[in-house]
């Protein structure tokens, strides 16, 4: 079913080596929304993004309350140059986040970052800041 | 030959120029005869390029996502099947076939296009437990485990060329030979060696119309095509001449393949309601709910027979008609060698097989199409819509929908038989929409819902009333130095004087006032007094001025009387001004269309997901809490009639002046539901928002199954013990009082001692003496003095 899939087979290696360095977080205990994000993911680096962001949207129907996911949409909105939308939902990932301090660090480094694309230095200064904090309180 | 160029300059000399006259006329003759000729050319050709391409575009619901542990019965699944033209068949291992097993169903999907791409087909079992599903594997040698399927979307209707044409365009080589074999065999033999016309066949009617008998019969396949792109039933001589002209030329301009192809997936072959069946390949969708290449030869011969007379034929209305149809074609096939004497025998004795299916016209669901045309005709022409083929993905959920539809008609018909109202006087809309991202599910709008008429839910502007209210709320909660759950409000009697109208004295309810009253019992009890003095201590322009923010464009009147909802909104915009409180102060901007591909695949457009925080987290979530009170204790409370407490549902009622308008609009984990119930007169209803609309948003509700309303915390809320009538805080661990969010820092700082062993009286008098100031605690004594008065 996950067509999508084939063709492309280098990045699974890439993922593995990137696992090695650091724990992935459990994004969801939903085996769905796991494929779902290996399907999102898959096609976010080979530049399909709508297909990515359909992905996504597939997963947010099954958990709509997965701050990782609303995570990974702000990620996805940030490399599509769609700044406000980027913040807006890195937010709304940070209102379903609990007290997940890693990440609302991961949220408030993706609004840094999309800041900085925006040219607001003062504001991409304060939400890096933000993030850096969260980090140091895990 | 010499053109004359001034001919009037030589009439009147002689014969020679008489002779010029008439050869003047034969050219004039046969100049407009070749420019009518040449007219006619224009217009066929014209016509028989715009048919070839004229598509539809075909409007699908969502695609089930099955997963094990979603929550679906197996009845449920099989439905879902039905839905999308599944067949049960003891072996389903060919496209869209299923059987039931043990605890779960096995089946074959088809191959489908989606958005994102294509999906192949695949042979799947599915197993069911406990209302869930609990496994889902691939078929095969062994069987695989399976994360995840997403089920082909229901096809919910379609956006058709003039006169409602459906069709399904297939190429010549796409065509069963049988079929052509047998359209041919029984329409026009010599097709293939013809120029157009049977000219024994235009001796025989010309020698009928001399006779002054009936015109009818000898037309080839392609006059018939002719005849079927000019829709008209006129028999006069002209009309046949025009008919045989443009058939000439028709085959002048065409191959015979091409026109074959034209003609296939052009002839007229029933009516669905409002929708007309053109050519082959839907027809057998529409009469056998396969495709073509899957026909038996009598049912190939069954269409082929209807060629004659779609509706007189129709092997639905007139099946015995059909059935002595259909065996002169197979006779036909038979004598013509296209089937052999055998099949003929065994064909003969099959029965018609037709599949029985209510119509359904252009679409089962008009007033979601509506809202779907709507938004597209914004990006898109008409034309393109009505003939590119276009493959329009959108959100309709068609459980929620049927739930929201039987809801609303059977609660609208039980309220006049309890109430005495006159039989179908009360109208009524629901829109439900998925709380996190904004698709609307279910659409309903009018009781008798397949009826595409009046759409209440996208434009009947109604009043609404104490919907309004949170609008205030929100305003007054975001200020937490100023407002809390449980500051005091004033509902003693108000007038209010504003230049341009007359002055305002508002009321409440129970025609009754309740003096101070604390904030959260002035919402749940939607007391309009107390919220009225309220919003114009915020001030009237502050408080309309957030509409825009909640997704309402149109702005109210500034009056102080829109406080309280006295301006006109629809069900669907209040659905969108509910979306932001059930979703933490984020608005999404309410979505019916996900994707749009072209007919051969291609994606064209999506409609991504877009939020935009327009409330800060903290007041929503309190605000969620008083709209939680409103169900719990408030105007709402019946609602546990058909909701358990446990689901903690939010909601609002709203009743107009006079009972003219019955409102509700509430939220679950899930959905935001708005329902209004009215009368399309104006005319009052006798019902108020509770006796009314939220009666059939519960019978919506139950029938849902919804997840319960749980908002996560935002990290600015603190929840406080207190007493939710005087407000006196309470140690949490004390078992008197409640727990309320509070703003960090606005909860009341006095505790109060605690009663533990009673809960009412004595702890209250208690709590009125013990009450202390902690160290350090700016208290503002002002405010406990009132709150120990008020208690």
């Amino acid at each position: 079913m996950f067509s999508g899939c084939a063709g492309v087979t280098t990045q699974p290696s890439a993922e593995s080596a990137a696992a090695q360095a650091q724990p992935e977080p459990v994004k969801s205990e939903n085996k769905a929304v796991i494929a779902l994000l290996d399907l999102a993911n898959t096609d976010n680096e080979a530049g399909r993004r709508d297909a990515a962001d359909a992905s996504l949207e597939r997963a947010l129907r099954i958990e709509p309350r997965n701050p990782w996911l609303w995570h990974e949409l702000a990620k996805l909105r940030l490399v599509q140059g769609q700044y406000e939308q980027a913040i807006s939902l890195a937010r709304k990932s940070n209102s379903f986040a609990g007290q997940d301090r890693h990440l609302q660090a991961l949220n408030w480094r993706a609004i840094g970052d999309a800041r900085v694309a925006q040219g607001d230095s003062a504001g991409a200064e304060r939400a890096l800041k933000q993030a850096a904090e969260l980090e140091q309180s895990q | 030959m010499k053109f004359p160029s001034l001919p009037w300059s030589r009439l009147g000399s002689g014969f020679k120029s008489y002779r010029n006259v008439i050869r003047l006329v034969l050219l004039l003759l046969l100049l407009g005869l070749s420019g009518y000729i040449f007219y006619l050319d224009v217009t066929i050709r014209e016509a028989f390029e715009g048919r070839k391409f004229a598509v539809p575009a075909r409007v699908y619901g969502r695609a089930l996502e099955v997963y094990p542990g979603l929550k679906l019965t197996s009845a449920q699944f099989v439905q879902e099947l039905q839905r999308d033209g599944y067949h049960e068949n003891p072996e389903p291992d060919t496209p869209a076939t299923y059987k039931y097993t043990l605890n779960g169903v096995e089946f074959t999907t088809r191959n489908f296009v989606f958005g994102d791409g294509p999906q192949a087909s695949q042979h799947l079992s599915i197993k069911f437990d406990d209302g869930k599903v609990s496994l889902l594997e691939q078929r095969g040698d062994k069987n695989v485990d399976l994360p995840l399927l997403r089920m082909e979307p229901p096809v919910i209707g379609g956006i058709y060329p003039g006169h409602n044409e459906d069709r399904e365009l297939l190429k010549l080589n796409q065509f069963p030979k049988l079929l052509i074999d047998a359209l041919i065999a029984t329409e026009d033999r010599k097709y293939y060696t013809h120029w157009g016309i049977d000219p024994r066949g235009i001796a025989r009617a010309l020698y009928k119309t001399v006779t002054g008998q009936r015109i009818e019969g000898g037309s080839t396949i392609t006059q018939q095509l002719v005849k079927n792109f000019f829709l008209s039933s006129e028999r006069t001589l002209t009309r046949k001449g025009t008919e045989v002209l443009m058939a000439l030329l028709l085959e002048m301009h065409y191959s015979k393949g091409e026109i074959l192809e034209t003609y296939l997936n052009e002839v007229f072959l029933g009516q669905d309601a409002s929708r007309a069946i053109h050519g082959f390949g839907l027809a057998s969708h529409f009469y056998f709910d396969r495709p073509l290449e899957r026909l038996e030869p009598q049912e190939i011969a069954t269409l082929v027979g209807m060629v004659k007379g779609p509706s007189l034929y129709d092997p639905r209305k007139n099946p015995e008609l059909a059935l002595k149809r259909r065996n002169v074609v197979l006779q036909e096939m038979a004598s013509q060698n296209v089937i052999t004497q055998a099949q003929f025998i065994a064909a003969r004795q099959k029965p018609l097989g037709v599949v029985q299916r209510a119509p359904v016209g252009t679409s089962p669901y008009p007033a979601f199409m509506q809202y779907v045309y709507r938004q597209l005709q914004r990006d898109y022409r008409e034309e393109d819509l009505r003939s590119e083929g276009l493959r329009i993905f959108t959100t309709l959920d068609p459980l929620i929908q049927r739930q929201a539809e039987l809801a609303l008609q059977t609660r609208l018909g039980e309220l006049e038989k309890s109430r005495r109202v006159p039989a179908n006087t009360l109208e009524g809309a629901v829109v439900v929409s998925s709380t996190q991202n904004g698709e609307i599910q279910a659409m309903v709008g009018g009781r008798e819902a397949q009826y595409a008429g009046y759409n209440r839910a996208l434009d009947a502007q109604r009043p609404i009333g104490s919907l309004a209210k949170p609008i205030i709320y929100l305003t007054a909660l975001e200020m937490p130095d100023r407002y809390t759950l449980i500051t005091p409000l004033d509902d003693s009697p108000l007038m209010w004087s504003q230049p341009g109208t007359p002055d305002w004295k508002p009321n409440n309810y129970d025609l009754k006032f309740h003096g101070m009253v604390p904030l959260h019992t002035a919402l749940a009890e939607s007391y309009n007094v107390a919220t009225a003095r309220m919003g114009i201590a915020l001030g009237v322009e502050n408080i309309l001025d957030k509409l825009p923010l909640y997704g309402i464009e149109r702005r109210p009147p500034p009056f102080a009387s829109s406080l309280l909802g006295a301006f006109d909104l629809s069900p669907i915009e209040v659905a969108q001004l509910y979306q932001t409180f059930a979703d933490n102060g984020f608005r999404t901007p309410l979505r019916a269309i996900r994707d749009i591909v072209t007919a051969d695949g291609k994606p064209l457009q999506r409609f991504p997901l877009n939020v935009e925080q327009v409330a800060p987290a903290g007041p929503v979530f309190i605000l969620t809490a008083a709209l939680q009170g409103v169900v719990r204790v408030g105007t709402a409370q019946n609602l546990v009639n058909w909701l358990p407490a446990d689901l903690h549902v939010a909601g609002k009622t709203g009743t107009t002046d006079d009972l003219r308008d019955s409102w509700f609009a509430g939220y679950t984990g899930d959905h935001v539901a708005v329902v209004w119930v009215g009368r399309d007169d104006n005319k009052p209803t006798g019902l108020t928002g509770s006796s009314g609309a939220m009666t059939v948003w519960g019978e919506m509700m139950k029938n849902l199954q919804p997840e319960p309303l749980q908002p996560v915390m935002p990290d600015d809320i603190e929840m406080v013990n207190v007493d939710p009538v005087t407000g006196l805080r309470y140690d949490d661990d004390c078992k008197t009082g409640e727990m309320m969010p509070f703003i960090k820092g606005s909860a009341p700082n006095v505790i109060s001692a605690c009663a533990f062993p009673s809960k009412d009286t004595q702890a209250k008098e208690n709590a009125a003496e013990g009450a202390k100031v902690r160290p350090g605690d700016k208290q503002n004594p002002s405010k406990s003095w009132f709150q120990r008065l008020f208690n």
